[in-house]
């Protein structure tokens, strides 16, 4: 017995698109006044990122945001590339190019290997932002995180020049970069709130994998702190097996004598 | 202490925690301000760094006068940005120039309790007796040494509390300036380590000579060597 | 390729007006998203051994997909009913196809990083054999990735059977009795069909004529019987 008489063939349509409304008690996108104001450029791009993150997340959703996600992507690519200096002036010579391109190449990678899945897994969780939206709080992640390692750099570059220890530079690094990453992620994860999504499990899950990747994609792009005869290596290898190793040898150093 | 009381700069307003008039100064900066926290700076942890460097030699006490306020005018530079970054993504909406003088107002009555610590410093090491290879095994030494470590905690702690004052003024919530001020220190105390251990010595040891820096200040870290030390005590290799 | 975020995002009403309806546009577009997301992760996932089989395994892996749907449409459309599903032949073979074609579009989202870890992963030799580290690696990541796809899946048809149920607990039968009935066939359709990432005996082929020998079950009985014995 069926519930439901089959009409006649008539394709079904695709249901309007239903205004984004916030959770229950989250204030709405645009209620406040400055959340309105367009963001004309990176300079204050990056200061919305920081102190008016709901500005940023209202102007994603307005036509024209391809120039906003335009802008924060520079943004990130011109942070990392100083970032990446300040990495490359531990091993110096080839690593103070190496490193820079090296990073900037990875997290756009890292980026574009996600991002499908990130999309994919919101609209999974009943998410209603669009792909550009999605593209724009990605960039706004990269930029806030990329902004975040900029600030750490004076501290990274000191250590630079007062250690021989690659596997320390290595923790370090991976500190700052942890550090940075939460706060980048929390911007995601804020503005997906705003998206009427059902449910955070997906984009839980995507923030894993997203990780995963970026840890990775060090260790497939290695060198980045040390030295090394080629631009990228010849061995194939999993971060835990690299770091591991990495670890052996640096304890083995340190039991030898001088 | 005798008041600057020009334009409204004053140091009792800086230790008293005068927060109206420090949120005036966060709000409205000019130069002689500027001028006024630097001066404090360099005079009264320079103050301090020379009573503390006298005991190896009285050109150690020059050495440290100039070092200790280089460490703590570096220390906030190099953070600047990084501070500034935090302190709206952990809830305070502040600008650059106002955190980074926040924290350089901070810094500064710090200096000025250091620069009144600094003649009851310089008369202990005067009646000690000279560093020597035996001094260092001395209750003396050890006494001194504990005292700078209390008149640099007590520094720092006032300097902290006048800080937190000043950033709740600007908070929404106390739980904000709380996390701000912990980020801070954090960040300050992970790069002011490493400074410092880049510029020791600041006592000096009477077995090496008066420099201003050791020549192996770039090897090595504070943080490698205090994870060896601790490797060495549990291990014994 | 608007109409994929719609039905990603699509509440269990929606959906069920579709069902209801019958488009045939809505039956295509579920075969589509089949073959289009298994078959990006199947050659991704073959292209470790070298691009015939990622053509093969391209083409396999929405067909295990595809066959299994169809093997087990009239024996799910009849437990449907059974378990308390009020549901057509037809509207149970669409459910199944929906739940397949999420899989095969979160299968084919997750193509890059599959992808991205095949890269990282050392290279097929003449050294690699069944039981080397990266083999079992590789093998244990993109079977994470699908039963991941799988779960995610099922949990959204989950709340679809409940509006074509009586109650929360007939949907659940319904579910339990399908995933038990796709797994079964499934897993002998993948058996047959395979190998999906390397065959160690020979080059690259479609189907070779010994893997129409035994079942995927009388070998797992087999091994568990030989680990039994070892003891």
């Amino acid at each position: 017995m069926n519930i439901d008489p089959i009409p006649g063939n008539v394709p079904p349509t695709i249901p309007p698109r239903t205004p984004i409304s916030p959770a229950p008690g989250l204030q709405k996108l645009g209620e406040n006044p400055e959340e309105r104001e367009p963001i004309p450029n990176m300079v204050v791009a990056i200061e919305a990122v920081l102190r008016q993150p709901r500005r940023i997340m209202y102007q994603l959703r307005q036509p024209g945001s391809g120039k906003l996600i335009g802008s924060m992507l520079l943004a990130t690519i011109i942070c990392i590339l100083v970032y990446g200096l300040v990495v490359g002036s531990f091993s110096m010579h080839d690593q103070l190019w190496a490193a820079p391109v090296k990073l900037a190449l990875g997290l756009l990678l890292t980026s574009l290997i996600c991002l499908p899945s990130l999309y994919i897994f919101t609209c999974l969780s009943g998410s209603q932002a669009r792909l550009a939206e999605m593209v724009g709080l990605l960039s706004g992640l990269l930029m806030l995180m990329t902004l975040l390692l900029v600030g750490f750099a004076p501290v990274a570059w000191l250590f630079s020049q007062s250690t021989n220890s690659i596997v320390w530079m290595g923790v370090l690094h991976l500190l700052f970069w942890f550090i940075a990453v939460f706060f980048g992620l929390r911007f995601l994860e804020a503005g997906f709130s705003h998206t009427q999504a059902r449910s955070a499990a997906g984009l839980n899950t995507w923030i894993i994998i997203f990780v995963l990747v970026a840890i990775q994609m060090t260790t497939a792009l290695r060198p980045i702190i040390g030295t090394s005869k080629t631009f990228l290596p010849t061995e194939k290898r999993f971060f835990i097996s690299h770091w591991g190793d990495n670890l052996e040898k640096a304890a083995k150093d340190s039991r030898s004598p001088d | 202490m005798t008041s600057l009381a020009t334009n409204g700069i004053s140091l009792g307003v800086l230790l008293r925690g005068d927060l109206d008039s420090l949120t005036t100064w966060l709000s409205h900066w000019n130069g002689r301000r500027l001028a006024f926290c630097l001066a404090v700076i360099f005079i009264g942890a320079g103050c301090y760094g020379a009573a503390m460097g006298m005991w190896r030699a009285p050109l150690q006490a020059l050495y440290v006068a100039i070092k200790f306020p280089l460490i703590i005018l570096l220390t906030s530079l190099a953070n600047a940005l990084l501070n500034a970054m935090l302190a709206p993504l952990l809830g305070l909406n502040i600008g650059l120039r106002q955190s980074f003088l926040a924290i350089l107002i901070s810094f500064t009555i710090a200096s000025a309790i250091l620069g009144a610590f600094s003649p009851l410093l310089a008369f202990l090491v005067w009646n000690a007796p000279p560093l020597s290879a035996t001094a260092q095994a001395s209750a003396t030494y050890s006494f001194i040494q504990l005292l700078q470590v209390v008149i640099i905690a007590f520094a720092g702690i006032t300097a902290n509390v006048r800080l937190i004052q000043l950033l709740r003024r600007f908070s929404t919530g106390r739980a904000a300036a709380s996390r701000v001020l912990f980020a801070w220190l954090a960040g300050n105390l992970f790069f002011g380590s490493q400074l410092t251990w880049i510029l020791r010595p600041f006592i000096g040891s009477p077995g090496l000579a008066v420099e201003f820096l050791r020549k192996d200040a770039l090897h090595g870290n504070f943080y490698e060597t205090v994870f060896r030390s601790i490797l060495y005590l549990l291990t014994r290799k | 390729m608007q109409a994929l975020p719609v039905f990603l995002r699509a509440d269990p009403s929606t959906v069920r007006q579709w069902i209801a309806d019958w488009p045939s546009q809505f039956v295509w577009f579920c075969v589509v998203s089949i073959l289009l997301g298994a078959g990006c992760y199947g050659l991704v996932i073959g292209s470790w051994r070298d691009e015939l089989q990622a053509v093969y395994t391209g083409i396999k892996l929405p067909m295990v997909l595809l066959l299994t749907s169809v093997g087990n449409g009239l024996l799910n459309g009849m437990l449907a009913p059974l378990l308390g599903l009020n549901v057509t032949l037809r509207q149970s073979f669409l459910l199944v196809l929906i739940s397949f074609a999420v899989t095969a579009v979160l299968l084919g989202s997750l193509s890059p990083v599959a992808l991205f870890v095949i890269w990282n992963t050392p290279p097929l030799t003449g050294l690699t054999r069944l039981w080397s580290v990266e083999y079992g690696f590789l093998q244990l990541t993109l079977a994470t990735f699908v039963a991941g796809a799988g779960i995610a899946a099922n949990m959204r048809l989950l709340p679809l059977l409940r509006k074509f149920s009586r109650d929360a607990r007939s949907a659940r039968n319904v579910l339990l009795a399908w995933l038990a009935t796709n797994l079964f066939l499934g897993s002998q359709v993948a058996w047959v069909l395979r190998p999906f990432i390397w065959d160690p005996a020979g080059p690259s082929q479609f189907i070779g004529r010994q893997y129409f020998k035994g079942s995927f079950f009388e070998t797992v009985f087999n091994a568990a019987w030989r680990l039994i014995h070892s003891f």
